[in-house]
């Protein structure tokens, strides 16, 4: 066959254009004939390699560049010689001329380049190439250093969730034992305690165990950050872990003087879910309304589609703002600060409902009017799939 | 000429030929074993390859055009979802481009390179095997989307444009890359090959 390339006539006039427009876009040119001898290089080329032009033409490109000699390059150089145009891309190559890097570059040996080598055609035959050749180090050099900046951001999130993970339960075994020892003085069993210090001991263990749901919650939520939170599904019955969620709030609501809701199937409902997961964000919904509610009630209703589980909470509470809609489930936010000092919380509750939510293929969202309380709208699968499936 | 008429077990072996003889190049080229083969050709009317490709890809899409002119005369893409085009880089690479899944300047100068191979492979196996002279140019590499592909393809003006679309995949480090290399070429490139096969045929 008769295969040929990219029709480049040698003639001087259109190789003086092709060696400016090298000048102007800043490229080095260098011609060879079929013999290897270079025929042309363009004065960006030879600045590159600190030599005057009339110094490198005449001679052999494989004694001017011992490198290329028997390498990938003569090859890629004979390659077009045989017709075919070569694209020489950094990311495979790194660069084709053993040039000094630019300045401000010294952590490269060599100056980084894409180049192109195009075949030289005249009356149907294959006459040499032209080497085009584009100082790409300052790209790299950006690019690298993007790279890095992304990897060190990885590896400083892996070490903030290494860091609370450790933390967390390095907080978590003394208050286990603090809280152990409490439930044995006031149960008298280690001996009878007086009523006022009993009452003081009770305290003592209800801000125990506030700080272990807390602990938990950091827990939680650095495991699923960190992706090592394992989803375990299972045959739910929906209907009843919702019953028995509510029974576990309702002495909350009680003290609280507002009404607890369930508008929930009294025939069970199974799905197939991770319930611990399941039972962690119904029951952090649910604390959360009545937490934040002050008057009126809280409802909890449960609706099946063909495939999915719709659970919603509704509260009568202050409600959130529009703009607020999505800053409550970024982590360590609560839309109004003051309310961490009065209501209490880590600010990882609705966070690490969301991300527990996307585990189990779900979703989470939040509806409110801003000032008429609010509405949480947690969307399930009716099966979830285990990830390894 | 009857787009039936045309050999099409006869052409899937060219651009198998093609796509071997690539394969061989990325490998050395890239120290890895890769594979690239053809799981499905189709030839069709090119005002028919949109309600063809729609559906089979979507979104931005990464290009490799290679006009060719010559006893053949067309334009050769091959076109990789986003998605796929920078996985592809960054498998070829070992990671060092595109690690992030975006398509920068050396990722896309990588996939040039890549799609230079490929279409240059098969280019010349049609070349070589049907003994018809194809001249090459510099191969460009885009982002476009689907409309913009098929607007851009350079075919010739005056006659009905045919499309040669080969679904490819490739292999490597237990990987798979799908993609597609289309071929438009005007209805007297057709007859070339057409002939040429013929011939292959008989002799």
């Amino acid at each position: 066959m008769s295969q040929t390339g990219e029709l480049i006539d040698l003639g001087s006039a259109s190789s003086e254009l092709l060696q400016s427009m090298g000048e102007v876009m800043e490229i080095g040119v260098l011609a060879v004939d079929r013999d290897l001898v270079i025929q042309g290089c363009n004065r960006w080329l030879a600045t590159a390699m600190s030599a005057l032009p009339g110094e490198v033409i005449g001679r052999s490109v494989t004694d001017v560049f011992p490198e290329l000699a028997n390498g990938p390059s003569e090859i890629a150089i004979r390659a077009a010689l045989g017709g075919a145009t070569v694209i020489w891309s950094h990311g495979f190559h790194g660069f084709l001329l053993q040039l000094p890097p630019p300045t401000g570059h010294a952590e490269y040996e060599f100056m980084q380049q894409s180049a192109r080598i195009i075949p030289i055609q005249r009356a149907g035959r294959v006459e040499g190439v032209f080497l085009l050749i584009q100082d790409v180090t300052e790209r790299v050099a950006r690019e690298q250093a993007l790279k890095q900046a992304v990897r060190a951001a990885e590896v400083a999130s892996q070490a903030k969730s290494d860091f609370l993970a450790s933390m967390s339960h390095e907080l978590r075994t003394p208050l286990s034992a603090i809280v152990g020892y409490m439930d044995l003085l006031i149960g008298d069993m280690v001996g009878e305690v007086a009523p006022l210090q009993k009452s003081y001991l009770g305290r003592v263990s209800l801000a125990a165990r506030h700080l272990v749901a807390i602990i938990e919650e950091i827990l939680t939520f650095s495991r699923v950050e960190a992706g090592r939170e394992p989803v375990y599904p299972e045959d739910v019955d929906i209907a009843a872990l919702l019953r028995d969620a509510g029974d576990l709030l309702v002495p909350q609501a009680l003290q609280k003087g507002i009404t607890l809701g369930l508008l929930v199937p009294d025939e069970p409902l199974v799905m197939r879910t991770d319930p611990t997961k399941l039972r962690q964000i119904v029951i952090n919904l649910m604390g959360n309304a009545i937490k934040f509610t002050d008057a009126g009630h809280v409802v909890v209703k449960m609706v099946r589609t063909t495939d999915r589980v719709v659970i919603t909470v509704a509260d009568t509470g202050p409600g959130i703002g529009l703009a607020d809609t999505e800053r409550i489930f970024e982590p360590f936010t609560q839309v109004d600060q003051s309310l961490k000092r009065t209501k209490g919380g880590t600010g990882l509750g609705l966070p690490v409902s969301r991300r527990l939510a996307l585990l189990l293929q779900g979703e989470l969202s939040v509806e409110s009017s801003g000032d008429a309380g609010t509405t949480f709208v947690l969307s399930l699968p009716l099966v979830t799939h285990s990830p390894a499936a | 000429m009857n787009l039936k008429e045309l050999d099409i077990d006869a052409l899937t072996e060219l651009f198998n030929i093609g796509l071997h003889r690539a394969a061989a190049s990325l490998s050395e080229l890239t120290s890895q074993r890769i594979i690239v083969d053809l799981p499905e050709l189709w030839v069709c009317p090119l005002d028919q390859m949109h309600g063809r490709l729609t559906g089979v890809m979507g979104g931005e899409l990464a290009t490799v055009h290679q006009v060719f002119t010559g006893a053949m005369r067309g334009d050769a893409v091959l076109v990789l979802e986003y998605d796929n085009a920078s996985r592809l880089a960054a498998l070829m690479t070992k990671g060092g481009v595109a690690a992030a899944g975006r398509l920068d300047q050396s990722a896309r100068e990588v996939l040039s390179e890549v799609g230079n191979i490929i279409l240059g492979s098969c280019l010349s196996a049609f070349g070589d095997m049907l003994r018809v002279s194809v001249s090459f140019a510099v191969p460009r590499m885009h982002v476009e989307s689907l409309d913009d592909l098929l607007q851009s393809l350079v075919v010739e003006d005056g006659e009905l444009q045919i499309a040669l679309l080969a679904a490819t995949r490739f292999r490597l480090t237990d990987q798979e890359v799908g993609g597609h290399l289309i071929i438009g070429i005007g209805l007297a490139s057709l007859e070339v090959i057409a002939r040429s096969l013929e011939a292959r045929e008989l002799a």
